[in-house]
């Protein structure tokens, strides 16, 4: 599963938050490809995606969270995909 | 301070006093105080003010978007980092709405390649066919 973490450099807010949502994702799932991605050098996959706020969340290219969600949010819709998928 | 009265204000942000009215409504712009008469006075930012909401507007901004550019503007705590964000927001908007217009020109484009017959009558015309038809297909490439 790939999460795509949008962002603006110099985001203080966000910056704090990735590391948790890093890590609560790895933890989540197996072989977990995590990318951050600086929306101002990603524009045009940004705009692809339909991202219109920053920070955004993608997964497997579908823009699932257009606002930080929490670690418990994240958590859980990764485990709704796991299931789907299985 | 000086004040200036709403036709001053008018004249020297450009706008008309009917815009300064409908700034005051939608919350962008307030009057500092009011004379005895009960008119409108403003202050010397207040120009200033006016012409930051019209250079706005020109950025395409809304009118809802320019009162938390103005707010963010006004906060103590506020800072760069802020305005960039909304302004990086408002960056998506347009690039999205550009790749919209674009995709409605390619559309555009293969309704009037499908339209080469110029005598045809018009209740035979493909491209008014597939604007009557639009729910997102084109009839004549559907087989």
């Amino acid at each position: 599963m790939k999460v795509e973490l949008f962002y603006t450099p110099g985001c203080a807010r966000c910056a704090a938050a990735h590391d948790g949502l890093k890590t609560t994702a790895e933890q989540t799932i197996d072989g977990l490809v995590w990318r951050e991605l600086n929306i101002l050098e990603e524009i045009d996959y940004a705009v692809g995606l339909g991202v219109l706020t920053v920070p955004a969340i993608a997964i497997d290219g579908e823009l699932v969270f257009s606002a930080l969600p929490t670690t418990h949010q994240l958590r859980a819709e990764l485990m709704r995909r796991i299931v789907k998928e299985a | 301070m000086s004040t200036l009265t709403i036709g001053k204000l008018a004249m020297l942000a450009d706008v008309s006093t009917d815009t300064l009215r409908y700034y005051e409504r939608e919350g962008l712009i307030a009057p500092s105080s009011k004379s005895a008469g009960g008119y409108r006075l403003y202050d010397e930012n207040a120009a200033r003010r006016v012409r930051f909401i019209k250079q706005a507007q020109h950025c395409g901004f809304t009118l809802a978007e320019i009162r938390d550019l103005l707010a963010v503007r006004a906060r103590d705590s506020a800072c760069c980092g802020d305005v960039r964000k909304i302004a990086m927001e408002k960056k998506l908007q347009l690039e999205n709405k550009i790749r919209l217009m674009k995709t409605m020109s390619q559309v555009l484009d293969r309704l009037i390649t499908d339209c080469i017959e110029e005598t045809h009558p018009v209740d035979e015309c493909p491209i008014l066919t597939a604007l009557e038809h639009a729910n997102g297909t084109n009839p004549h490439h559907e087989s």
